[in-house]
């Protein structure tokens, strides 16, 4: 019966796509992929909570196999909650020309490719998939960018990490595969070479693949350049499917792993977290910062991940299912509020025509819904309450919390510094976040409302906010809303996802018997009234307006606060660990200033201290290598011939056995 | 759902009214009583511990100025803020029992609450784009970082002590004289210390007594607010300092067993309490905003060694 639903849902995707490849029938392709996407979510969450598989158990045999399980379940219909809305937004934000269509086309494919992937349960199918979802986005960035060659560049580089970093991925599943591990996870002994051999590999390969730090270069480069709704797809559902082929090996087929895996995944995690909220904080461009926001959540996720492995390895059972129920609770959660947050930026682009932060403003007026939506999704990625980030952040806390209690020396420091990290992240993330709605959707506008880049008028004023845009972001922020009131009807399910047994939570709040209780519905709904009695309660009594105080100044966009001076405390309070640059030319003539010109960079430290270096040295490798390759047909054959003489003469001489 | 107030006993129906009563109308009698001891350390007559009462009667009796070109954002965040913490100090129980309100008892919920007023502040800021208001702001968040972090880590502290990060249970655990055997809680209590005079922006962190825009932190965002509006959000702040001083009376620092005894010992806590920040704020002038960072990395460093005072045991 699920099978069956899952099958027509993905055939109704692969319809869809195809209708969206004419002319005529655009948009109703992309309708039909939408209801596809949607009819996916509902069998996503209802395996999930029904908690049996189906279909073929996984196998280490070359023949295709395909199943669902609740762990594929809870993945899958995340991939249809997300990708539903990122259509109906596409109805609008794509045009029907060529670029667009194949965009359109494309998308279907890759919604395709990750069903797959959720659903193989042997080696090839499942690496073939994990393949496809790599090339995938990147050609629909090549075709939405044609004649960009800053965008080719970046495809490359996407397309060169993941693919050194990715075969970490093919050697964990084809060594699992060879020991047998895909059909009995028990073969694999505990503690052994071969284990922590997958293990590791596993962590390089998908790790690339979710853009977890130091693997992390291609993501702020690749996310922001593919249009608005594939972001919304890589950087909402793309990277969660690389962490479910980690959890998929590290939880699911590996048995127990040593405690010291577990504190590695722990600081991989908290340097991901703190790293990409602060490369964030110091971004100009809002698509490249919710991408670094991206690399800072898959933090927090693997956070979650690596408390349930210590807490495993401790014999901790029920806190570790907890622990593993966090990190899905986020992933779930931040596949809802970072699609919303892409999907708003690009309905904010197709506006101001730009997504410079300095440049947008007052946004909040002029697209009331949908800014309105953005915000509850920026309240929601700060984790405040009473909203979802909110909510799995708080279970995190809590995991990190048991290690601390649970653990030793070692893995007790380690819990509370990752403690130490996430707290620190969520006030980072606040800071960022009180800029992004500051600069973008409050105070005065900063665009000249008469024309955008080249020329062309900005969009259309006031119309920019049509049924396809509203519904979509609403649809989504109303989500981020019941899952932070309700996490509970979706923690005891994904809890149960855990191959150990453990005590199943209970109630629509998070409660923890003996360990702590969030009363999310009630928490949330004592504060709306509140807020709501309060607001009655103050009236409407008001004197006269007045202008904001400027020193009896008028505040002229030239005294406007820009986003470099919001984070200039933080900047100056983290020199240390950000080694910020910043140049100041004096102009003077005759003595008399002239100009002043100031210009502030955050570096990313792990680009220029890790990855030029290293590619600069192979650049000279490769230099070397090229002098032998002269192309001429003779002198290969010289060295074919000298290599066959070396041969014979160290086989004569005995060195070869 | 049962009604949570049947079946409560004496004990739990008191400490929910002391909790009330003293978090909603005791609460500006703490800023109060500093103000006016701190005045008379210096040799002032000084304001009776009456003032703030007084002040807000008169801010709520005043019409508020609007400003020109701001949003629902501006004019809703006075009334967020309060809620906020009004649910804080529904959330933080002043002894170690209570009546099961539905909005529970968890410190880190309690987090949660204070960020979501922060951000409510940081966010008016922008709508009026009034620059003094966003220096607060900005610097209002980049301590925020630290002391959160410090905040968390002297959580895990009390979490180590009682297994649980509902307060009650904390306040039980940390009781009497056996809790406070071991060097756990007293650098708990040290990191404690520090993010208090931070989150309710007391000198050496800040300086409640300026307006002056190169120390100001706390103060800034509320610039442009007045009448009823900043009626709230001077209770908010006054609201914060009664979490923030029962947190410290009754987790880090020893307090008796038993609920009646822990009523009755909150009092003598809490002056206890005004009289040291009264004397700390005439000893100490306000350190310059970037070496806050500095004074609250100190308390996660105490944090972290009582954590690992516990940790290193167990092996």
């Amino acid at each position: 019966m699920i099978l069956g639903v899952l099958a027509a849902g993905s055939l109704l995707i692969a319809f869809g796509g195809g209708l969206s490849a004419a002319r005529r029938t655009f948009a109703v392709g992309l309708v039909v992929q939408a209801v596809g996407a949607a009819v996916l979510a509902v069998v996503g969450f209802w395996a999930l909570a029904e908690g049996s598989a189906h279909g073929s158990d996984f196998t280490g045999s070359p023949t295709p196999h395909l199943g669902l399980d609740p762990l594929s379940a809870i993945f899958l219909g995340t991939l249809g909650l997300v990708a539903a809305p990122a259509l109906v937004f596409s109805l609008r934000y794509l045009r029907n020309d060529g670029p667009g269509r194949a965009t359109g086309a494309l998308t279907a494919a890759f919604q395709l490719a990750m069903v797959l992937l959720l659903c193989a349960r042997d080696p090839f199918t499942f690496l073939l998939a994990w393949e496809s979802m790599t090339l995938l986005p990147a050609t629909v960035i090549l075709v939405a960018r044609r004649a960009d060659p800053t965008a080719r560049r970046t495809v490359f580089t996407y397309l060169a990490i993941t693919h050194l970093g990715g075969a970490g991925t093919w050697v964990a599943i084809l060594l699992l595969a060879d020991a047998g591990g895909l059909d009995d996870p028990t073969v694999i002994e505990s503690g052994s070479g071969l284990q922590v051999a997958i293990a590791l590999a596993a962590l390089i390969g998908t790790g690339t693949k979710a853009g977890l730090m130091p693997l992390h270069a291609w993501l702020p480069r690749a996310h922001p350049i593919a249009p608005a709704p594939v972001s919304a797809l890589m950087s909402g559902v793309m990277i969660k499917i690389a962490l479910y082929g980690l959890i998929r090996i590290v939880v699911d087929r590996l048995g127990i792993l040593p405690v010291w895996f577990g504190i590695l995944v722990l600081a991989v995690g908290a340097l991901s977290a703190v790293g990409g909220v602060l490369h964030a904080l110091f971004q100009h461009e809002l698509k490249r910062l919710l991408a670094l926001h991206s690399i800072e959540n898959v933090g927090i996720i693997v956070l979650g991940l690596g408390a349930c492995l210590i807490l495993r390895s401790r014999g901790a059972q029920t806190p570790a299912a907890l622990a593993l129920g966090a990190a899905l609770l986020h992933t779930v959660n931040h596949a809802v509020f970072k699609s919303l947050l892409f999907l708003g930026a690009g309905a904010f682009e197709k506006v101001t025509g730009t997504l410079e932060l300095d440049r947008m403003g007052g946004l909040l007026r002029r697209l009331p819904w949908t800014a309105g939506a953005f915000l509850v999704g920026s309240m929601a990625i700060a984790g405040l309450p009473p909203l979802n980030g909110f909510a799995s952040e708080w279970l995190t806390l809590q995991s990190l919390l048991r290690v601390v209690l649970r653990g030793d020396t070692a893995d007790g420091a380690a819990g509370a510094l990752g403690l130490a990290a996430l707290a620190a992240t969520a006030a980072l993330a606040l800071l960022c976040f009180a800029k992004v709605v500051g600069l973008v959707l409050l105070g005065p506008s900063r665009t000249p409302e008469k024309t955008g880049p080249a020329g062309h008028p900005a969009g259309p004023q006031g119309s920019g906010e049509d049924f396809a845009t509203r519904a979509s972001t609403v649809f989504l922020a109303l989500t981020c809303a019941v899952l932070g009131l309700m996490p509970g009807l979706l923690l005891a399910p994904a809890a149960a996802v855990a191959p150990w047994p453990s005590e199943r939570p209970e109630g629509l709040g998070l409660d923890l018997p003996g360990a702590g209780n969030l009363p999310a519905p009630g928490l949330g709904l004592v504060l709306f009234a509140l807020t709501a009695l309060l607001l009655l309660l103050r009236g409407r009594r008001t004197a006269a307006p007045a202008p904001t105080w400027a020193c009896g100044q008028v505040n002229e966009p030239a005294l406007l606060w820009t986003g470099s001076g919001f984070t200039g405390p933080a900047r100056v309070a983290l020199r240390a660990v950000l080694r910020p640059q910043r140049e100041v030319t004096v102009k003077s003539t005759g003595g008399v200033l002239q100009e002043v010109t100031c210009h502030l960079h955050v570096p990313q430290l792990i680009d220029e201290r890790v990855y030029r270096p290293v590619a600069r040295r192979s650049g000279t490798v490769a230099a070397c290598a090229r002098r032998v390759q002269s192309g001429s047909l003779s002198v290969y054959v010289m060295y074919l011939i000298g290599a066959v003489v070396v041969l014979l003469g160290a086989a004569r001489a005995g060195w070869l056995g | 759902m049962s009604d949570p107030l049947l079946g409560a006993s004496g004990a739990q129906m008191a400490v929910c009214a002391v909790q009330i009563v003293g978090g909603v109308v005791v609460s500006p009698l703490l800023s109060g009583t500093i103000q006016h001891f701190k005045a008379r350390l210096q040799g002032r007559c000084g304001p009776t511990p009456l003032q703030p009462y007084r002040e807000l009667r008169r801010l709520w009796s005043r019409s508020a100025v609007t400003v020109e070109g701001a949003t629902v954002v501006h004019r809703a965040a006075p009334s967020v803020v309060a809620a906020g913490l009004l649910t804080a100090v529904l959330l933080v129980p002043c002894a170690d029992t209570g009546v099961d309100l539905p909005v529970g008892h968890d410190v880190l919920a309690l987090m949660g609450l204070l960020a979501l007023a922060r951000f409510a502040l940081a966010a008016a800021s922008w709508d009026t784009s009034n620059g003094f208001a966003l220096i607060g702001a900005c610097r209002d968040l980049m301590v925020s970082v630290y002391a959160e972090g410090t905040l968390i880590l002297a959580t895990a502290v009390a979490v180590l002590a009682s297994g649980t990060t509902d307060l009650r249970g904390m306040i039980a655990a940390t009781a009497g004289g056996e809790a406070w055997s071991g060097p756990l809680l007293i650098f708990g209590g040290v990191a404690f210390a520090l993010v208090l005079v931070a989150e309710i922006g007391r000198q050496p962190v800040d300086n409640p007594d300026t307006h002056l825009e190169l120390t100001m932190i706390h103060e800034g965002p509320l610039l442009e607010y007045s009448g009823r509006d900043l009626a709230y959000l001077h209770w908010a702040a006054h609201a914060r300092h009664w979490v923030m001083f029962v947190l410290a009376a009754q987790i880090f620092l020893p307090h008796p067993s038993g609920t009646w005894a822990q009523l009755a010992t909150l009092p003598l806590a809490l002056l206890l309490l005004c009289v040291v920040l009264a004397f700390v704020e005439s000893l100490m002038s306000k350190m310059r905003v970037m070496s806050s960072p500095r004074f609250l990395l100190i308390g996660s460093l105490a944090a972290l060694l009582g954590v690992l005072s516990e940790t290193v045991g167990i092996a």
